[in-house]
Parts: C-alpha cells; structure tokens; sequence
C-alpha cells in the first residue's frame, strides 16, 4: 500500500513539473535567454539610430525630406531579419514626424501591381491614380550590422556593430551616419 | 588703495555677471535647462528627485546630476549615473515622455541595459521622439 503511494506521489510530482505555464511578458524588457541578437537589440538599435537620425541636419531642417530604405546587410554569422530593423527605424521616424518615406525597392511591385489595377476597366478613370505621379526620394539609407564572436570554454563573448547612413540621392553625399555598439558575454 | 578699489569693483562686476547671467539662462518653469513646471526646484538634488523614478527591483544606482537642452524643437536630456558601490552593477533605464497636457507624448521606450563599474559615472542621454515630448521621467530598474 505504501508503495503505491509513494508512486503515486510521485507521479503527481512528475506531472506537476512537466505542467507547462504561459504568461505575457514586458515586449520592451531585457530579453538575455541567450547571447543571439534578441528583441532588446532590435529596440536598441531601432530607437537609437532613429533618435540620431531626426538631429540630422538633413532630417531636422523640417521641409520633410523624402527617404527610401535600402538593404541593411547581415555580415554576422547567424541569421537576423534585418528588415525587421529597418521597419522599426521607419516606424519610429514616421511617428517622429520630420521624414516621409517613398516607396522602396520590395515594395515597387506591389505598388506598380495597383497602379496597374486602378488602370484597369473596372475602375473609374477620374478617381483612378495616374502612371507618372509618384515621388522620388531625395535620400536613401542603408546600413550594415557586423558581429564578432569569441568564446572560450565557459565564456562567449558577442559584439554587434550596426551602422546606419543617409545618402544624399541627387549628389551623393553622405548626410548623416551613425552607429549602435552592442556587447553581451554569456558565461556558464 | 587704487589697486585694492579696482579689484572690489571687478569682484563686485563679476558676482553681479554671474548671477545675471544664472538668471538669464533660467526661464521661468525650468531649471538646469528642464521643464520643472510648478514644483520648486531649488537645487540640482531636487531636479533629480522629481525627474527620476524606479520601477520594478529598485538598485543602488543614483542619477546624480541631470541637463536639458534643445536640439531643434527636440528636447535633449544628459544624465549621469553614479554607482557609488564597490561592486560593477547592471540596471536598465528609459525615459518616459510626457507631453504638454502630463499625457505620455511617445509609445513606451524600451529598457536600455546598462553595466557600471564600481566607483563610477556614466553620462546617458536622450533625444525626445518628437516635438510633443515636453517632460520626462528617468526611470531606472536593477538588472541583478
């Protein structure tokens, strides 16, 4: 008899531990579950160059210059959406209010798609947009983010470097450039 | 005598200079640069307690002295840091906006994590979202 409760105890213990639990979490918090590029390095980074960016001459001047967003290139060693980042860079500029954005490469062909569309016979022509009417931007931005990872037995050491640069389209200057340091040691 | 009269009157120039010039600087409802509003700020301990603030763990970590300037019509805050402990501590800190009515003038930052040394001070600074954000809190959290 005792040994079947004692099993018994213990299976509730085993069921109890293996009882999964979800609950929301602070999305602005520190995230450090591992040393990869996490959440808290996007919003870093995200708040950081926009910041910087609306004190650029360029930007600040007020006459809401036109930007489009070109490639962040990844040159780490894993795998980052640096297109997350960049969304999140024009976010925080559009609600910023100094900087409108023009179209971007990926987004040329769904724009094109429904220009196209309005064109069509289903729609009516004095409501329809016309071909020839967009706006070009008079500045790009583009940037890269690099890593460097050392690790020794117990340690690993990662440091990110993301930069950021604003081109004067019409003449090829660069307006503004900035940069984010990011460093994160995991030790066990 | 002469020498003694001449330099009285340049001590008594320069006193009334400086002060004119504090006072020149301040306008009414700011000190040190920051919005301050209808509470009475008499000293750089005072602006630091009413702008800043802690959230969740509370840390050893003090904001020690706190500037406000204008960048364009974005308000650009430096605020030093100080671990005054033997020990390197980490927090994370943000600002929080706030606009002309006490309403939150921008979406909620996100916590910024911070390593301080032992015996050591760290100048943070901000820039504010937009042209809204016309007061702040500092607001600090330990990472430990």
């Amino acid at each position: 008899m005792k040994k079947y409760l004692a099993l018994a105890a213990a299976a509730a213990l085993i069921g109890g531990c293996a009882h999964e639990q979800t609950r929301y979490g602070d999305a602005r918090g520190v995230e450090t579950v591992t040393n990869e590029f996490g959440s808290t390095d996007l919003q870093l980074i995200a708040e950081s160059m926009a910041r910087s960016m609306q004190q650029a001459p360029a930007i600040a001047s007020g006459n809401l210059p036109i930007v489009t967003v070109q490639e962040v290139k990844n040159k780490t060693s894993e795998y980052i959406d640096t297109r997350a980042i960049t969304d999140s860079i024009r976010s925080e500029l559009q609600k910023g209010g100094k900087v409108r954005f023009a179209v971007d490469a990926p987004g040329m062909t769904p724009q094109v798609d429904e220009i196209k569309r309005q064109q069509s016979e289903y729609y009516a022509k004095e409501s329809a947009v016309e071909k020839g009417q967009m706006v070009g931007a008079q500045y790009r931005m583009e940037g890269n983010i690099t890593s460097i990872v050392k690790q020794v037995r117990d340690t690993k050491d990662v440091y990110y470097k993301f930069n950021l640069q604003l081109w004067n389209i019409r003449n090829g200057l660069l307006e503004w450039s900035d940069e984010k340091e990011i460093r994160k040691t995991t030790t066990r | 005598m002469k020498t003694t009269l001449t330099l009285a009157a340049l001590a008594t120039m320069a006193l009334a200079v400086g002060c004119a010039t504090k006072k020149g600087f301040e306008q009414p409802g700011f000190a040190f640069g920051c919005p301050i509003g209808d509470t009475k700020v008499s000293s750089m301990d005072d602006l630091v307690k009413s702008k800043t603030a802690m959230e969740g763990r509370r840390t050893t970590i003090q904001a020690t002295e706190m500037r406000c300037t204008k960048a364009g019509d974005l308000m650009k805050i430096d605020a030093n840091l100080n671990n005054d402990s033997k020990t390197v501590k980490r927090i994370a800190y943000k600002f929080r906006w706030i606009d002309r009515e006490g309403i939150r003038a921008a979406e909620e930052e996100s916590w910024k994590p911070l390593m301080m040394y032992e015996n050591s001070n760290l100048m943070v600074n901000a820039v504010a979202p937009n042209p809204k954000a016309v007061d702040f809190r500092l607001i600090l959290m330990s990472q430990e």
